[in-house]
C-alpha cells in the first residue's frame, strides 16, 4: 500500500489533518499503516543525487574504523557495548547502505533506519568530537533523518511535531493571540511585586527581541513571567514579537527541512520587521540550534547566520551579571552541592561551555559546584535530546539511554542540577522520576530570581 | 455576594470536606459551581503522553479520556449534584495551579474553593504538616478570595453565621477585613476579630515582662478600634479581642471559642517552590492555620472587586 490515511508521505499542512493524527491514540493505527508503506527508491535516489553533497560523501568512504567513536557514544557504552551502537555502524548501515543501493531498499530495512535513527541516535555530536577525521555520525543521522521523513517513516510525535510548526508556526497548538495574552496574564500577575512590568509588543529598534518555547506558553507560563522580571530588573529595552515568536523546532528533530525553513523564516522575519540590536532566545538548546546556528542554512542566507545578532539566553545572563545589571545578593546564593548540565545543542556544538560556567561563579558560594565527570564539550547527552524525550515507540530505550546522565550526577554527589534547557529539564526529571535518586533541578531564571537585588526605584512601595 | 464558585479538585477522598463546603455553598446562596479538575500534568517533553495524577499512569490524552474523567468527577460528587443545580465539570492539562488560575482569569469566580492538600492520595503525595504548593501558589496569585478547607470542618454546619477575622494590621488585613465585614452585613453574622500577639520571638525562658504583654495588648487593642471599630458603619454586632501567645494556636483557639464557621485572614506568601521542586516552605500564620482549623478558612491577597458579574 503507497499511502496510508494517516501514515504516509504528505507531510501535515493543516488543522484538520493535525487532529486526525492526534486522535489516533498513541499512533496504533499510524504505526499499523507504516508496517505497509512503500518505499518510493526512485524519489530517495533522487533526492541523495541532489542533497548528499561532498562532505557526507567524504565523512562515509573515509571512515577508517578505527572505533574511536564507539567509545564515545553514551548509548554504545549503556548498551553494553552492543557492536550495532557503534557510531561508524549505526550509519554505514542505514546512510551508507541507502548509498550503496541507490535507494534500493525495503520497508523493513525502513523501519530499522527509523529505529536507527530516532532511538539510537540523539544527535548530540560527541562522536564528532573525537573522530581522528572529524567525521559527524550525529550530522549524518540528521541528513538520514530528512531522507526517512520525506519517505514517510518517521515516529508518530515527530509527524505531530512537524505538523504543528507547519500550522501554528509553533511546536504546539499555541496561536500568537495565545502568546501574547499569556504575556500580559503573567504581567498582570507579578505587577504588585514588580510595579512598572510590562511586556512590550512589536516595539522596533529594541536592545533586545526575546523568543520563547511554545510550552512555557501552553503549560508553564512562569517561564515567560520569570524572564519578563528579569529584563525588568536589568532595565533592558526588549520586545516580544507578535509574530515568528518560536524559537524551537520540532521540524528539526522530524527531519522536516521544509517546515525547519518555514519555522525559522517567520523568526527571520521578525528580525528583520522590528530590526533589534539583538535577538536573546529562552533556556533552549535545540531551539538556539535551530535558529541561530542551523537556521540560516536552511533559509539559504549567504553569509550563515540570522538577520540580528542572536545570542543564547546564557550569553545574556552571563553579561548582565558581568555588566552588574543585575546584581545578586550573595547571601542569597546556592549553597548546597550542586552541578551543572552541559547542553550539546549550545556547549559542545556553540563553545558556550564558560559562559555557563561563569553564571555559576555568580549564582554558587564558593566549594559548593561540583563539575560532571567528564565535563564541558565532553559531556554526555543528557539522554532525552534529539526528540528522544517525546517519543513513546522508543521510551524504554530512552529510559536506558537516562542512565548515563544518572549515574554521571550521583557521581558528583550534588543535589541539585542546573539544566538551562527544555530538552535536559525534562530528561533530568524524567530520571528522577523513573530512577528516585533524591535529586532537584532547576533552569537558571527562577534561580537567579531568587536571590537578585532589586534596584530601590524598582522596589514595590511599602 | 457568591454567585459563581470555583472548586478546585483532585476528586479524592482529600478533597470530600472541601466539596462538602463547596457543594452547600452553591445551593445555599443559588451560585454556579465550576468543579475543576486538573488531570494530569505534560511530560515527555512535547509528546501526548500526561501522567494522571490520581492514578499515576502515563496516558495518552484524547477527547475519549478527558469525557471519562469528566463522567468519574460527575460519578463521586453524585449526591452533591442534583440535577438542577447549576454545576459544571471541567477539566485541564497542565500544573495544576496555574490551570485553576487560568480558569479562574477566564470565568471570573466569586471565590475559589479548594483543598489544602492533596494528602497521600495520587502520585504526588505531600507531607501532611505543611500547605500543598497548589494552594500556596493559587493564594499567592488569585484575584478572588480562596477557601480552603483541609480538616473535616466539624464547625461548618451550613451557611455562615460565626466569623473570626484575624489581622496582622497588614494592608492585606485591611482588605480581608472589608471582605469580612461584607459578607457579616450581607449574611447577618457575627464577627468576632483576633490580633494574636506574638511573643515567640523571645529566648528560652526569657520571657518578655508581664507589664510589656500587657502594654503591647492595649496598643494592639487601640490598633483594632482605629483601623477597623472606624469603619464598621452602622454594623455593631462584632467583638474585638487581643491574645498573646503563639499566633496560629491562638486564632484556633480562639476560633474554636467561638464557635467559628469561617476564618478570614490576610496571607503573605512566601515564594512558593519554583523549577522543579514541588515542596513546599514551610511557615505562615494562615497557613497553619489553614492545617488545623476546625472550619473553612480564606486567604485574601488583594481587595476583592465589588464589581459582581
Amino acid at each position: 500500500m503507497p499511502e496510508g490515511s494517516l501514515c504516509n508521505k504528505q507531510p501535515i499542512q493543516t488543522d484538520t489533518a493535525l487532529k486526525m493524527l492526534l486522535g489516533d491514540t498513541g499512533g496504533k493505527q499510524y504505526y499499523q499503516e507504516m508496517k505497509s508503506l512503500d518505499v518510493d527508491s526512485g524519489l530517495l535516489w533522487d533526492t541523495i543525487q541532489k542533497t548528499c553533497k561532498s562532505r557526507i560523501r567524504t565523512w562515509l568512504n573515509i571512515c577508517a574504523h578505527c572505533g574511536m567513536c564507539a567509545d564515545s557514544c553514551f548509548l554504545y557504552r549503556i548498551n553494553d557495548c552492543d557492536p550495532k551502537q557503534v557510531p561508524a555502524y549505526k550509519i554505514q548501515s542505514t546512510l551508507g547502505e541507502i548509498i550503496r543501493r541507490k535507494g534500493n531498499v525495503d520497508n523493513a530495512f525502513m523501519h530499522m533506519a527509523m529505529e536507527t535513527a530516532w532511538a539510537k541516535c540523539t544527535c548530540c555530536n560527541r562522536c564528532g568530537l573525537y573522530c581522528p577525521h572529524g567525521i559527524d555520525t550525529g550530522v549524518m543521522i540528521g541528513y538520514l533523518r530528512g531522507l526517512l521523513y520525506q519517505q514517510g517513516f518517521v515516529p508518530w510525535e515527530m509527524k505531530i511535531g512537524a505538523g504543528m510548526h507547519r500550522v501554528y508556526n509553533a511546536q504546539m497548538d499555541v496561536t500568537n493571540e495565545e502568546f501574547i495574552d499569556t504575556f500580559l496574564w503573567m504581567a498582570e500577575e507579578n505587577e504588585e511585586d514588580y510595579p512598572g512590568l510590562a511586556i512590550p509588543v512589536d516595539k522596533e529598534g529594541a536592545d533586545i527581541l526575546y523568543t520563547v518555547n511554545a510550552r512555557e506558553v501552553k503549560h508553564y507560563p512562569e517561564d515567560l513571567a520569570q524572564a519578563a522580571i528579569l529584563f525588568h530588573l536589568a532595565g533592558e529595552n526588549w520586545t516580544v514579537t507578535s509574530k515568528g515568536w518560536e524559537q524551537t523546532s520540532l521540524a528539526m528533530f522530524a527531519g522536516d527541512w521544509a517546515a525547519c525553513k518555514m519555522q525559522v523564516e517567520s523568526v527571520y522575519d521578525a528580525m528583520e520587521r522590528l530590526k533589534p540590536k539583538r535577538m536573546v532566545g529562552t533556556e533552549c538548546g535545540h531551539a538556539h540550534r535551530a535558529t541561530v546556528v542551523e537556521g540560516p542554512y536552511w533559509a539559504g542566507r549567504k553569509d550563515g547566520l540570522p538577520p540580528v545578532e542572536s545570542i543564547h539566553y546564557v550569553e545574556w545572563l552571563a553579561e548582565a551579571l558581568r555588566t552588574g545589571k543585575l546584581k545578586i545578593d550573595p547571601a542569597r546564593r546556592i549553597q548546597e552541592p550542586v552541578t551543572l548540565q552541559d547542553s550539546c545543542n549550545y556547549v559542545r556544538n556553540h563553545g558556550l561551555k564558560e559562559i555557563t560556567r561563569e553564571i555559576v561563579s555568580h549564582i554558587v558560594a564558593p566549594g559548593y559546584f561540583i563539575d560532571m565527570a567528564p565535563n564541558k564539550e565532553h559531556n554526555y547527552c543528557c539522554g532525552g535530546g534529539g526528540g528522544f524525550n517525546g517519543i513513546g515507540l522508543y521510551r524504554e530505550q530512552r529510559n536506558k539511554a537516562l542512565i548515563t546522565k544518572r549515574d554521571q550526577i550521583l557521581n558528583t554527589g550534588a543535589k541539585l542540577v542546573l539544566a538551562p534547557c527544555h530538552n535536559c529539564w525534562d530528561a533530568i526529571r524524567d530520571l528522577e522520576e523513573t530512577y528516585k535518586i533524591g535529586i532537584r533541578w532547576s533552569f537558571l531564571k527562577p534561580l537567579v530570581l531568587g536571590m537578585v537585588e532589586i534596584p530601590d526605584h524598582l522596589k514595590p512601595e511599602e | 455576594m457568591f454567585k459563581k464558585i470555583l472548586f478546585a479538585t483532585s476528586g479524592t477522598p482529600a478533597c470530600d470536606h472541601a466539596a462538602r463546603v463547596a457543594f452547600d455553598m452553591a445551593r445555599r446562596y443559588n451560585a454556579h459551581i465550576d468543579v475543576m479538575h486538573v488531570i494530569g500534568v505534560p511530560t515527555r517533553g512535547f509528546s501526548q503522553v500526561v501522567v494522571d495524577l490520581t492514578t499515576g499512569e502515563q496516558v495518552v490524552l484524547d477527547d475519549n479520556y478527558r469525557d471519562l474523567v469528566k463522567e468519574e468527577i460527575r460519578v463521586y460528587y453524585d449526591h452533591q449534584i442534583k440535577p438542577s443545580e447549576d454545576c459544571a465539570i471541567e477539566v485541564a492539562i497542565g500544573e495544576t495551579h496555574r490551570e485553576i488560575l487560568r480558569l479562574a482569569r477566564q470565568s471570573k469566580p466569586d471565590m475559589i474553593v479548594m483543598g489544602g492538600s492533596t494528602g497521600a492520595s495520587g502520585a504526588y503525595s505531600a507531607r501532611r504538616n505543611i500547605t500543598g504548593s497548589t494552594f500556596q501558589r493559587v493564594a499567592k496569585a488569585a484575584s478572588c478570595p480562596v477557601m480552603v478547607i483541609n480538616r473535616p470542618a466539624g464547625s461548618f454546619r451550613g451557611g455562615f453565621s460565626n466569623i473570626v477575622f484575624g489581622t496582622d494590621f497588614s494592608d492585606n488585613a485591611d482588605a480581608a477585613f472589608a471582605f469580612s465585614l461584607d459578607l457579616a452585613k450581607t449574611f447577618d453574622c457575627e464577627l468576632h476579630i483576633l490580633h494574636a500577639l506574638d511573643i515567640t520571638g523571645c529566648q528560652m525562658n526569657t520571657f518578655q515582662p508581664q507589664d510589656d504583654i500587657d502594654d503591647h495588648i492595649r496598643k494592639a487593642g487601640q490598633q483594632i478600634r482605629f483601623r477597623y471599630g472606624s469603619k464598621m458603619g452602622g454594623f455593631k454586632n462584632y467583638g474585638m479581642d487581643v491574645w498573646e501567645g503563639i499566633p496560629f494556636v491562638e486564632i484556633v483557639k480562639y476560633a474554636r471559642e467561638k464557635h467559628a464557621d469561617l476564618i478570614v485572614m490576610g496571607h503573605h506568601t512566601r515564594k512558593a517552590g519554583e523549577g522543579g521542586n514541588i515542596e513546599a516552605e514551610l511557615g505562615g500564620v494562615v497557613e497553619q492555620v489553614i492545617l488545623r482549623a476546625n472550619c473553612p478558612v480564606i486567604s485574601i491577597n488583594r481587595p476583592v472587586s465589588d464589581k459582581r458579574p
